[in-house]
Order: structure tokens, then C-alpha cells, then sequence
């Protein structure tokens, strides 16, 4: 019940965002998503690829606007900022990507890439790169001595954190993970884990965290949304995931997890079907066509998201008439 | 039925696989685990002549149902791949030729290794597609492989690796591309292959819980050594080596440790 005594930062209102596609169709990459970023907690955000994940997150540090609805943050509409204004707004949410060794220009030593944002910003001085660039590769247990470096020197969880340093720079209120940990090594995933929880807890910072493994969601979130092909499906308390999910897609998520403590006389359940195209979602309910429970409604009627107890709401026509 | 004696790979004067040894029987599943660089890919293209640029086996000896397959000449190796021992890729798109269809690709795969015609040899495709259970086989035959998704490539590659039922498959990361709920239907099609045909499986994956999942014995592998073997029991329960014990508790689970 952590939404009693934390106050909501950000929030995202009836988030819809349409693509055009080829043949004149429109692929639906969100489909009116609303959620709550709360300040000092994290959001886990799993689904499969192409559900939308990324997309949605790229509004938040306005990398990209929806079609339709708002992000309502220090009671600004953030899809409706330019300029100077934007740029401004953009200290306060900064993001971390998949793949450090991209997003880095690997011309730049560590040191100008840490210090870049603070620069941009104009915030230090040249002769200040030095100093604040150990502190922060300090702050990431990194050496000190690793400015001097270049991207291409350093190991993947190395970067991952140098690029955690460049993100924290501007101290911002919120962090945008995007498959921060996918290209790691388990036992690396685990340090940068460590690493990003501790400095939540420090500095109070809010976490969006994009991740498919939704093992690594339910140990490292305080909320988890769950999508499917563009459609929110579910969100839960982190903590409550493997007892109480309902959805039968967050189900079926978790029953294809290997997992090491597993029964393995049991054979792996999962769905047989494909997910269907986003440029061809069914009319009705998005998980229809694969589900074990489909009734009549669920093929003609989408399910809107409703409350299904403290903290929990679910989109399924199984779960809408039950009381909290 | 494949052991390997005390082997050392080098990529030019770098040994990258030190002193590996190891024994797969019949119908047994192993898999090699480790992080990035440990030399488990490295080990599993050497026992199908496949190492890339310079990488050459300079110690020690694979021996295939008691043959060495070092001294194999291209012609023993174009009859024994495919037929005897096949390989899955990570994309099995990338190993297709991009600009023909999947039903191509297929047969001309089928007339290398015996003499068919170009019709019984698309209806044979058709026939191993439906076997993996992939619906309208012949619709996949007419597609380009970009225009299938992941899985279904990944099953198409697993199709042509088992057209000739072979008694050894090694699968490279077969299911690291994909998403969870496809992984899933992966691995329970590999595990039927071993279930109906008895075949030997090596997979390699970084994936912990896939290899606890699928695998009779278990090889650890850091820095090109084993560090670490045994039965599935063994190395998930009761190893004492701290590097796996390392690696099993990194490994996120649901209802395990939270770190908020």
C-alpha cells in the first residue's frame, strides 16, 4: 500500500500514440495508457517485444510526443513544452539506455562524457571537469582514474555505469531505464542492480525501469505495469506480483520463466500462439485469441482498466464485477 | 557418443579453450554455461569444424562415436553436418540468404544432401515445418525470412536442423533472441526432439534457468576453463564452488530476493 504515503510525481493521463504504416493503416504503439510515477519509487514496466514498453517511456523524456494525452509533471503538460523551456525540463528526467557502447560517441574520453550534461547546462567549469568527474565515477564505484578513458576500453557493466554517472549528473528527479541490464551478464546485471537501488535509496529518485525479464521487475520494483501489444493489461505492487497477478497474460508470462528453484519434472506451460501483428489488434480484448479464458465479451468488448483491489488494477472482463 | 579429450583451441598463438574435456552419451542433454568470453561457443563450433578465422584445435583430440573429426576432409565433413550433427544458430534468420525465400533456402539446403526433386523437396519442408508445429507451412515456404517473427525463424532453423533426424544437435543460444512466452514453446519442442528421437542435445545459453530446465549435466565455464561440472542436482544444489554459487544467486527469481 505504498501509494498512501507517497506522493505521485508524475502523471501520465489516456496516453495514445498512433504510427502510420505502410498501406495506409496505423500501427496503435499505445493504446490510452495511464499510469503514476511516485516520487522515490520504482515503476517496472514488462511486456514482450513491440507491447509499447519503449515508446511510452520516450514521452516521458521527451524524446518523442503522443497523439493524444497529457504527462502532467511539476504541473506542467510535458507533451506541450518547446524551446528553452523544454531544454530546461529536460534536467529533471534523464534516461539510460540498452546499449552504452551506442549511445556513447566513441570519440569523447570518459571525463567529457560524464561532464557533458553539466556543461551543456553550464553548470562547472572547465576546470572543474576533472574533479567532478571523479566524484561522480566514485559515486558509480568506478575508479576515479577511468576519465582519462575511452568507452571502448571499459566492459559493458563498466559503461552501464559510467553511462548511470552522465544520468545522475544533473541530479534528476527521475531516472529512465531502459533495459539498463539486458545486454549484462547475470552476476554484472546483479552489481548494477545493487548499485542503481542504492542510490535510489539515497537520493530519493524516481526509477522508470523497461525491462522483459519479469523476474528482475517483481525484485527491483515498487509498482509493475504490464503490457500487451500496446494495451495496458495490469499493474501491481511489486512485492504482491508472483501471489496475486490476475491477468491471464501476466500469468502466462510468469509460467514461461526458467526459473532455477523450479519443479523440473513439471513441463513449462506457455502459450502456443504468436501474438498477433499491432497493425492487425483484434477488436475486442488485445489478448483474446490466445487466451484460455476467452468468453463472448472478450471478442467484440476491450476491457477497460478497473480496481481490483488496494494498488491493483486489471484490464479483464473476468475481474469486473468483483468488489474490493 | 562425442568426447572431447583434453582440448585446446587458439585463435592464432591465444589458447581460448584451455584443457576442456568432456563425454555426451546418447540422448543426453548438456549444456555449457557461462558469462560472456567463457569459450562456450568456441567449444561447440569446434566439434562441428565450424571455428571461425584462425581459431584451430592445437591440444587434444574430439572424438566422434570413436572418430576424430580434426583430420575430416571438407567432403567427410559436408556428409557428416546435417546428417550425423546439426547446429542452431542464435538467428536463424541471419544464417538465411535474405534475398530468397524461406521454401528456397529449404530445398536447396534438402538437394545437398540427396538426390530429390525440387517439388518432393519443397513438399518434404513443408512436412518438417508442420512437424515443428508451424501452421501453413507452405505460406512460410513462399515467405522472405525477414517477414517472419523470431520465433517462428528460430523454428524454421530448428526444422532444416532436424530434416535428417540427426543424433547430435548443438544448439548456440537458441532461444537468447527471444521473447519469454516463445522461449518457452523453443524449449519444449528442443526437449520433445530428445523425448522422441533420442537425440543428443549441447546447448549452450547464459540463460541458468534454461540450462537447469533442460539439461542432464551441467558445465561451467569462465576464462576458457571449466570451472565447474557435474549433474543438474549437483551443480544447482549441493556445488561448492564459489563461482557457480556466484552465478546461480545473480540469477533473478520470482518470489526471491527483493532489493526494494
Amino acid at each position: 500500500m505504498f501509494n498512501e504515503n507517497a506522493e505521485v510525481i508524475l502523471e501520465a493521463n489516456h496516453i495514445t500514440r498512433k504510427f502510420p504504416a505502410a498501406g495506409g493503416k496505423t500501427l496503435l504503439a499505445n493504446n490510452d495508457i495511464s499510469l503514476k510515477l511516485y516520487k522515490g519509487k520504482t515503476l517496472g514496466l514488462v511486456g514482450e517485444s513491440g507491447c509499447g514498453k519503449s515508446t511510452f517511456m520516450r514521452f516521458l523524456v521527451m524524446l518523442d510526443k503522443p497523439t493524444e494525452g497529457e504527462i502532467l509533471f511539476q504541473g506542467k503538460d510535458l507533451t506541450k513544452l518547446k524551446g528553452e523551456e523544454l531544454r530546461q525540463f529536460r534536467r529533471h528526467i534523464q534516461m539510460v539506455f540498452q546499449d552504452p557502447a551506442n549511445s556513447f560517441n566513441p570519440k569523447l574520453r570518459i571525463r567529457d562524457i560524464v561532464c557533458e550534461p553539466l556543461m551543456n547546462f553550464g553548470l562547472i567549469t572547465k576546470e572543474e571537469k576533472d574533479a567532478k568527474c571523479r566524484e561522480l565515477l566514485e559515486m558509480v564505484e568506478l575508479p576515479g582514474d577511468f576519465a582519462d578513458r575511452y568507452p571502448h576500453n571499459m566492459s559493458g557493466g563498466q559503461r552501464q555505469r559510467v553511462a548511470i554517472a552522465r544520468a545522475l549528473a544533473l541530479h534528476p528527479e527521475i531516472l529512465i531505464l531502459d533495459e539498463a541490464t539486458s545486454a549484462l551478464d547475470v552476476s554484472v546485471q546483479k552489481t548494477v542492480i545493487d548499485l542503481v537501488t542504492k542510490l535510489q535509496r539515497e537520493k530519493g529518485i524516481t526509477i522508470g525501469f523497461i525491462c522483459h525479464d519479469i523476474a528482475l521487475v517483481a525484485s527491483c520494483a515498487h509498482q509493475v505495469a504490464v503490457m500487451y501489444l500496446g494495451n495496458l493489461v495490469e499493474v501491481l505492487p511489486g512485492d504482491e506480483l508472483h501471489t496475486r497477478a490476475v491477468h491471464p497474460y501476466t500469468k502466462a508470462l510468469m509460467g514461461s520463466i526458467f526459473d532455477i528453484n523450479m519443479d523440473f519434472s513439471k513441463p513449462i506451460e506457455s502459450i502456443d500462439s504468436e501474438a498477433p501483428s499491432p497493425l492487425d489488434v483484434p477488436a475486442g480484448c488485445p489478448f483474446a485469441n490466445r487466451c484460455d479464458s476467452c468468453m463472448e465479451i472478450c471478442k467484440t468488448e476491450r476491457p477497460v482498466m478497473t480496481d481490483y483491489a488496494p494498488d491493483h488494477q486489471v484490464a479483464c472482463h473476468l475481474f469486473k464485477n468483483s468488489s474490493l | 557418443m562425442l568426447k572431447f579429450n583434453n582440448v585446446t583451441i587458439s585463435y592464432g598463438n591465444n589458447p581460448t579453450v584451455k584443457d576442456f574435456s568432456l563425454h555426451v552419451e546418447q540422448g543426453q542433454v548438456v549444456s555449457l554455461v557461462g558469462e560472456s568470453g567463457s569459450g562456450k561457443t568456441t567449444v561447440i563450433r569446434a566439434a562441428l569444424g565450424l571455428l571461425p578465422g584462425g581459431g584451430k584445435v592445437t591440444d587434444g583430440d574430439i572424438l566422434y562415436n570413436g572418430k576424430s573429426v580434426l583430420t575430416l576432409s571438407d567432403a567427410q565433413w559436408r556428409k557428416m553436418r546435417g546428417t550425423e550433427i546439426s547446429m542452431i544458430f542464435q538467428d536463424s534468420g541471419a544464417m538465411m540468404n535474405p534475398t530468397k525465400k524461406v521454401g528456397d533456402v529449404f530445398v536447396e539446403y534438402l538437394q545437398t544432401h540427396e538426390k530429390i526433386s525440387k517439388k518432393d523437396a519443397w513438399n518434404k519442408g513443408i512436412m518438417m515445418l508442420e512437424k515443428m508445429r508451424l501452421p501453413s507451412g507452405d505460406n512460410i515456404m513462399r515467405s522472405y525470412p525477414f517477414q517472419l517473427s523470431g520465433g517462428m525463424r528460430q523454428r524454421v532453423g530448428i526444422a532444416m536442423g532436424m530434416t535428417y533426424s540427426p543424433k547430435l544437435l548443438l544448439a548456440d543460444e537458441p532461444t537468447s533472441a527471444l521473447d519469454v512466452t516463445t522461449q518457452a514453446q523453443i524449449v519444449r519442442q528442443m526437449m520433445a526432439l530428445r523425448d522422441v528421437y533420442g537425440t543428443s542435445i549441447i546447448v549452450v545459453t547464459h540463460n541458468l534457468g534454461v540450462a537447469a530446465y533442460m539439461s542432464d549435466y551441467i558445465v561451467v565455464m569462465k576464462h576458457g576453463v571449466i570451472e565447474d561440472q557435474g549433474d543438474r542436482d549437483h551443480i544447482l544444489h549441493h556445488s561448492e564452488n564459489e563461482y557457480t554459487r556466484k552465478l546461480l544467486e545473480a540469477v533473478p527469481s520470482l518470489g526471491g530476493e527483493r532489493y526494494v
